[in-house]
């Protein structure tokens, strides 16, 4: 049953259980590692509007995991790195094998089911150092020890390892905006889902007897408004849109802008090979090496790049202007030190300064009769 | 879909968590769940559809189930309320209502409209505000820990009901109604019976302490008679009100401070005096209590603290954070950092470890805790050194120029040298004159000295290179009226002879020559490094950058340095920094202090609500009314001292205008800090409650200090309120208002400010006095809104708004903002860019205190001086050779031991000795196998314990959260940790994830006189769960504050219930720790510099100046990050007490790798 199919992310063809089919829109996010301040926020807006009932205890659809130490499930990444084995970057491509075509004879997709004791500890690492810090000691950027924030929801796949790997058919890509949904009326809680995922972020409700997963909040979404963890993010780190694929790419949309246009949000772990729909803008301080492992070999080009912010308006506008309002920036102009966000139609949204104004108010204020100090 | 609908009403308990492990199995295995169900399912698995869908990829045949989730998501209401816990941030927020019940909260996104009435807007890169803490809330509005209704102890109620017996002699009540505090049940009783009896233990214990008998009574039963005299006679002196940080709800928690002054009228009553002498009741400290004050900035500047709206962060060049974990605890704030590096400014970090804002830095410098004077210094020195100094403010806005007599060692004034000199006409932004002509704000124009005062000050002298003699300088001669002086070029360096009217002559230096002379001598650049860990490749760049970027080096310090003994010579040192560089006062350039929500200030019209005069009420809801003060403020670290002054043998250095009096009832609002998660919290439990008579909380979740209470008035949650309030924030620039909710009462709740109404009520029945009800009349008839429109109007930062607006646009989820000078808030602004002096005698920021008690601490220059117990090396020395300006008092000058192991007599040991000579001693407890600096910073999933018990919030608290706690030892579905380096660890045979003791100084922690084989001990020693961090430096180890402490019941329920919850079986309070606290191991400290008679300050409101105490501004304030510990290891990690942790069983903990975690570290899975 195995198809060919293009992943521009590995930039090459790959095999997939089902035929290339992508949807009318495609739901995707970017989040700005830089900025993430591990709040949790957005872990809580998500559990507190979808997963607060009796089963779901262990299940959090979103999360922020401190790397490298953090993970939920227990280790996810390190074991499903370690099963793939180490791979390749070619030139222009990724030469090594996906999830997909790693899998072994008979199975769909290269997998393994956590256990029962990996779904706890979900801040497992929080604020964790790569290395030792042994005495006093003098950091900079790369930093010689160092950790950041990795923000999880579902990726909401092109080619959804999760979806390939249920025996009832019963998870589905939305074709109006692409987000994979697993079917509560027809699911059987199988767990092949869970299995399968690389990202691990499939859940099991032990009462319902079956397997749930972030939903991208469509209801919210269908209103063109924000999910709950972008609507929340305070680090307003997160950008909420569409994204075309790159030869389709708009420079004015957002998403395109930062993952095509600017090359400076990249996806987690390509070498998966599920063309994830969330991407990531690689944290300056940490070590490259490990970077390139989880984001490939764009991080380099893509730090250069966010470096630059301050002598590129319209890179430094986009990331003042995203989290400043609670409903779907489509598309986003810079000019004159304002960035201004605005519907697929055109309509204004919200208008940002590149610099928040500094006001004198009047000392003497006869008209009100009372003194401004700044110390009262 | 039916059965897999979720329920939106929150059980808001751990109820739904609290599925046994047995039972979680059994249905786990019933489910087939992860990996226990035996053998692959595949063989009978069937598709859903048949054959005739060929590709979910494409498209799904029937979607109607998706309407389930959408049923979940709408919901049928919403409104506004706001969020305030002790954060510096304060939100509003969306509540979404389903079935009358919140099912979700939140941000409403409408900071982007606020506006003052200048039409100035903040813009939309304000929004969103909120965090996981106040979404979290939706569990803890309906949680099992609410405060049900007004609760009073069993054993109070007993002697309440038996007409407060006492002994005749010393007037103490029967050990029989005390004994069992903590440890007995509570009763519920209706509001009437609460109010009236604790109205009625006021009286009664107002009149026991009342007069010379009462003032017998005291002496009898052992208080210091200072503490005694210093009542005039008042029993009223004896009830202490506490209302809590003074931004989070003006009227609301500050009406404990009104009813404070009501007590004026109970005085009147028992004494029969009248509104000429009667006193008031005595109102406890907040900003300082919280060791959130940093009390060298009064020294420097004269008044509270100088700071800045956090976003000004984007006017600077370099910011460097300092012992503040900036992205940890200023969350909504965290962006302006982020995004003001994403805009090219540098962000230089240094802490005590590698923090989450060291991850978001350019650099990073590590330093070993408590060394932060001895690193300003150093870079000070460097500056001074390398004639880096920007010498027109120092010149011109420091008294670093200003001469120092060294016969004396007091500041060269005038008429030292001037016969007959007649004291300058000042007129620079000051009246001089009587303090009953001062000006109430909002017509506060200049700063108001009183006269006598100001001859006090007398006017300075710099020396002029140019003409070589002596100039006279007048506090007006600052910034550029420094120019008017006539100085050529003032001396910085050298020693001059100046001739005295009496025709001596005497050498005078410069202070700028005093100080470099100690750094030069005691703080060179490698001694600097030694000391601090930091590398002096750091510190020479450090200080070099600094000194290029004038008026653009923003120094921001947080609680990690503030909570150390050497606090004041933090700031005294970090400001010589910053004086030096011209980076004080500037939009961009500035010193910043962040911890606590502290400036009451900000509404400056308070005094119409917190002492409006009892004996004459103004009743009209439209007239302003005549404050006067008949409370007192007073400093709650005495209470938590014990009650006690501080005294170097028979000396007391309790400043007279510090003297606290005894206490003996307490009213406080506002969640745990005072009692709860109090510094040396077992001593106040074990020595220091058995005193106090009655105390009564207004709460509305059951906090550790509930536990201790005699009464607990069940409150109104800020989902419920409704009376709307006023809150404001020290760190960004809002206006808002707590709107008044359409949220039915979940509980028997009351507002606060109605129960200090019910509690004043009560007293005009209980005195047939009706002007104690008359005091809260509009609170009564539920018009507070006259009350906030007096504040609103009599408030520099809020004239011209209204009452009726704010509230509306508030419900909008909309602010207003605050109308202080300038927006964003910089303090300082006005001297740096205008010219004005500051708060201080010499108009100038002053790094020279030559007053007595500055003189006999050896700390008239600013010095380092080590921590007094967080250090490997003898604690509390100065270090530094002797300079001929140090005199400080030996400990033989006090007429006690020269010893360093006796904890109290540290405090006030002035030894000096060079590094050479400290870097070779020993913590007196090393001997003993003490080995490890404990320090106790805030963090991220709490705000003080707000939400650290909330379970949705608490999971993420570290990393031993369990939602299902398959471990039975756990307390909650999280616990408590210390983190360590994993080398200390390994040292000491503990492994990752095992259960420790940690143990402080045992001759009073956790309390004078406890007993190994006690109950009370067995509560009180700490045991947690040891992490190993790879960010901490070896011998420093680190444990978040603010966890809910174990109790008598929280140990109780742990080893008695089934389910091992540490959850007290009476209360349901929930504890974090299974046994004690990080306030185990810390105590109260008063350093004498903090209390003194003559440090010249501002007064608290408006700009009147005065000097010696002052609540929240010149008062103790503690040193709770102190404490060095002995760690061993108490049970092994593993499930239920075998083996390993699982976590590192697996391999995946540092330095437990595995070869996959290994390559994963190393990046090798690609290339």
């Amino acid at each position: 049953m195995s198809h060919e199919v293009f992943n521009w992310q590995i930039n090459r063809k790959m095999t997939y259980w089902y035929p290339e089919h992508r949807p009318r829109r495609q739901f995707a996010g970017v989040f700005d590692i830089n900025k993430c301040i591990a709040c949790q926020t957005c872990s809580l807006a998500c559990k507190t509007t979808w997963t607060s009932g009796k089963g779901q205890e262990l299940m959090f659809w979103n999360s922020v995991e401190t790397k490298p130490w953090g993970s939920y499930p227990t280790g996810w990444d390190v074991k499903a790195l370690s099963l793939l084995g180490p791979q390749k970057w070619g030139a222009d491509e990724y030469v090594g094998a996906t999830v997909f075509e790693a899998a072994p004879k008979g199975e769909r997709v290269l997998q393994y089911q956590p256990e029962d004791m990996d779904w706890c500890n979900v801040n497992l690492g929080e604020d964790e150092c790569s290395g030792m810090i042994e005495k006093g000691a003098y950091l900079k950027i790369p930093h010689a020890v160092w950790f950041f924030y990795l923000q999880r929801i579902c990726n909401h796949c092109t080619y959804p390892a999760c979806l390939a790997a249920c025996p009832r058919g019963a998870i589905y890509k939305r074709p109006e905006d692409g987000v994979v949904l697993i079917d509560q009326k027809n699911c059987n809680g199988h767990r092949e889902c869970m299995k399968a995922c690389p990202y691990k972020r499939i859940f099991f409700n032990v009462v319902t007897g079956t397997s749930e997963k972030c939903i991208a909040c469509y209801p919210s979404l269908e209103s063109g408004k924000s999910n709950r963890c972008f609507e929340t993010c305070i680090g307003k780190i997160r950008l909420q849109g569409w994204i075309n694929t790159p030869e389709k790419a708009q420079e004015d949309n957002p998403v395109d802008f930062l993952v095509h246009i600017r090359k400076v949000a990249l996806p987690l772990y390509p070498q998966f090979g599920t063309e994830p729909n969330i991407y990531y803008i690689p944290p300056k301080q940490a070590d490259p090496v490990f970077l390139r492992q989880m984001f490939g070999p764009g991080v380099d080009k893509a730090i250069a790049t966010y470096k630059n912010a301050k002598d590129d308006p319209e890179l430094l506008g986009l990331l003042l202007l995203q989290g400043s309002s609670d409903r779907i920036i489509e598309r986003f102009k810079v000019k004159d030190g304002t960035a201004i966000g605005y519907t697929a139609k055109g309509a204004e949204i919200v208008r940002v300064p590149l610099k928040e104004p500094m006001y004198v108010r009047p000392y003497k204020d006869v008209a009100l009769d009372v003194f401004r100090h700044n110390v009262t | 879909m039916d059965s897999k609908e979720k329920d939106p009403k929150r059980e808001g308990t751990i109820a739904s968590y609290n599925v046994s492990r047995r039972d979680f199995l059994k249905l786990a295995s019933t489910l087939g769940f992860s990996g226990l169900a035996a053998g692959p399912l595949v063989s009978w698995l069937t598709p859903a559809f048949g054959q005739e869908v060929p590709s979910p990829l494409e498209k799904y045949p029937d979607r109607d189930w998706e309407e389930s989730y959408r049923n979940l998501f709408r919901y049928d209401s919403d409104f506004t309320f706001l969020c305030g816990p002790n954060d510096t941030h304060g939100c509003l927020l969306k509540a979404h209502v389903k079935n009358g019940v919140i099912a979700s909260i939140s941000p409403t996104y409408g900071y982007g409209q606020s506006e003052d009435v200048y039409g100035n807007r903040a813009s939309a890169r304000w929004d969103p505000r909120c965090c996981q803490k106040g979404l979290g809330m939706v569990r803890r509005f309906y949680g099992d820990r609410r405060v049900r209704g007004p609760m009073v102890r069993k054993g109070f109620k007993e002697w309440a009901d038996k007409g407060f017996p006492r002994d005749p002699s010393t007037g103490k009540p029967p050990a029989e109604f005390f004994q069992n505090r903590g440890k007995e049940p509570f009763v519920q009783v209706n509001w009437d019976e609460a109010f009236t009896m604790v109205a009625k233990g006021l009286e009664n214990i107002a009149r026991t302490y009342s007069g010379p008998e009462g003032a017998n009574r005291l002496k009898a039963q052992g208080y210091d008679e200072a503490m005694i005299a210093a009542m005039d006679g008042a029993g009223t002196r004896t009830l202490k009100f506490r209302g809590g940080m003074p931004l989070l709800g003006v009227t609301r928690i500050f009406a404990k401070y009104r009813l404070a002054n009501g007590m004026a009228l109970l005085d009147s009553y028992i004494r029969g005096v009248g509104p000429d002498k009667a006193l008031g009741g005595r109102g406890w400290d907040n900003y300082s209590w919280h060791t959130d004050l940093p009390p060298g900035h009064p020294m420097v500047t004269g008044q509270q603290t100088v700071d800045w709206d956090l976003f000004t962060v984007e006017n600077s060049k370099v910011i460097v954070v300092w012992g503040m974990n900036w992205i940890s605890t200023k969350m909504p704030d965290g962006h302006w950092l982020t995004e003001a590096r994403l805009r090219g400014t540098k962000v230089v970090v240094v802490a005590a470890e590698y923090s989450s804002t060291a991850s978001k830095a350019d650099e990073v410098i590590v330093v070993r805790p408590g060394t932060s004077p001895a690193l300003a210094l150093g870079m000070a020195g460097i500056i001074m050194k390398e004639k880096l100094y920007n010498e027109e403010h120092v010149y011109s806005k420091t008294d670093l120029p200003l001469l120092v007599r060294t016969d004396t060692w007091k500041l060269l004034r005038a008429s030292d040298i001037i016969k007959d000199y007649k004291l300058a006409d000042l007129q620079n932004f000051i009246k001089v004159g009587d303090p009953k002509d001062f000006p109430p704000p909002p017509k506060t124009e200049v700063m108001y000295v009183p006269k006598q005062l100001r001859e006090e000050w007398g006017d300075f002298v710099m020396w002029d290179v140019i003409k070589g003699k002596p100039v006279v300088i007048t506090r007006d001669q600052v910034g550029k009226g420094f120019g008017k002086a006539g100085v050529g070029k003032p001396a910085l360096e050298g020693e001059f002879d100046v001739t005295l009217v009496d025709g001596k002559t005497i050498k005078v230096a410069p202070i700028f020559a005093l100080i470099q002379q100690y750094i030069n001598n005691s703080l060179d650049v490698n001694t600097v490094s030694e000391i601090t860990w930091a590398p002096k490749e750091a510190i020479l760049s450090l200080a070099r950058e600094i000194a290029a970027n004038p008026r653009s080096v923003l120094l921001c310090t947080g609680m990690g340095p503030n909570q150390f003994f050497n606090s004041d010579l933090k700031d005294r040192a970090i400001f010589l920094l910053a004086a030096l560089t011209a980076n004080i006062g500037y939009a961009g350039g500035n010193i910043g202090s962040f911890a606590g929500n502290y400036r009451g200030a900000l509404f400056n019209g308070l005094p119409q609500w917190v002492a409006e005069n009892p004996f004459d009420i103004e009743l009209d809801p439209k007239k302003p009314a005549r404050p006067k003060l008949y409370w007192k403020s007073e400093s709650a670290h005495h209470f938590d001292y014990g009650d006690r002054l501080l005294k170097a043998g028979d000396t007391t250095l309790t400043g007279k205008t510090h003297m606290p009096n005894p206490t003996k009832a307490c009213l406080w609002s506002n969640r745990n800090s005072i009692l709860g998660n109090a510094k040396w919290h077992f001593d106040v439990v074990n020595n220091t409650l058995p005193k106090i008579e009655m105390i009564a909380t207004s709460e509305w979740w059951w906090s550790g200090t509930c536990e201790y209470s005699d009464v607990v008035f069940a409150v109104d949650s800020w989902a419920e309120m409704k009376f709307p309030d006023l809150y404001a924030a020290v760190t960004n620039p809002f206006c808002q208002v707590y709107p008044a909710t359409p949220l039915p009462r979940i509980l028997d709740t009351r507002h606060d400010m109605e129960v200090a109404a019910g509690i004043a009520s009560a007293l005009a029945k209980v005195t047939g006095d009706n002007r104690f009800a008359d005091y809260f009349k509009f609170v009564q008839e539920g018009k507070v809104e006259a009350y906030l429109q007096r504040v609103i109007n009599l408030s520099q930062t809020t004239k011209g708004y209204n009452i009726e607006k704010l509230k509306a646009d508030a419900a909008d989820g909309v602010p207003a903002l605050m109308m202080n000078r300038t927006y964003p808030r910089v303090v300082g602004w006005e001297q740096a860019e205008e010219d004005r002096p500051w708060y201080t005698k010499t108009g100038r920021n002053e790094f020279y205190r030559e007053e007595q008690e500055f003189m006999d601490s050896g700390e008239n220059i600013p010095v380092h001086r080590e921590p007094i117990d967080s250090t490997f090396y003898e604690p509390n020395v100065i270090v530094g050779s002797r300079q001929p300006s140090m005199k400080p008092k030996s400990p033989a000058d006090y007429g006690i031991p020269d010893s360093t192991e006796d904890v109290e007599n540290r405090q006030v040991r002035h030894v000096v000795k060079p590094w050479l000579e400290v870097g070779a001693t020993q913590h007196p407890l090393r001997k003993n196998g003490f080995k490890f600096i404990l320090h106790t910073p805030k963090y991220r999933h709490a705000s003080h314990t707000t939400p650290t018990d909330t379970d949705s919030v608490a999971v993420w608290q570290g990393p031993f959260g369990d939602p299902v706690r398959r471990d039975k030892r756990k307390p909650f579905v999280t616990e408590h940790y210390l983190d360590m380096n994993p080398l200390d660890a390994k040292e000491l045979g503990i492994e990752d994830g095992d259960y420790i003791y940690v143990d402080g100084d045992p001759q009073d922690r956790p309390y004078r006189g406890w007993k190994p084989g006690t109950e009370n001990y067995k509560v009180g020693r700490m045991m947690c769960r040891a992490r190993y961090y790879p960010g901490t430096p070896r011998g420093v180890t680190r444990m978040w504050h603010n966890v809910y402490t174990a109790t008598f019941g929280s140990v109780k329920g742990h080893e008695e219930r089934p389910d091992g919850l540490a959850k007290n079986p009476l209360t349901g309070y929930q504890a974090i720790f299974r046994y004690g606290s990080h306030q185990s191991v810390s105590r109260a400290w008063i350093k004498p510099t903090w209390e003194t008679d003559s440090l010249v300050r501002k007064g608290y409101f408006g700009q009147a100046i005065g000097k010696g105490f002052e609540g929240d501004i010149h008062c103790a304030i503690g040193a709770p990050r102190e404490s060095f510990v002995k760690i061993t290891r108490a049970e092994p990690g593993g499930m239920d007490g075998k083996g390993l942790w699982e976590p590192a069983a697996k391999g995946l903990r540092p330095t437990y790798e595995s070869a996959e975690m290994k390559n994963y570290l190393k990046g090798a899975y690609v290339s």
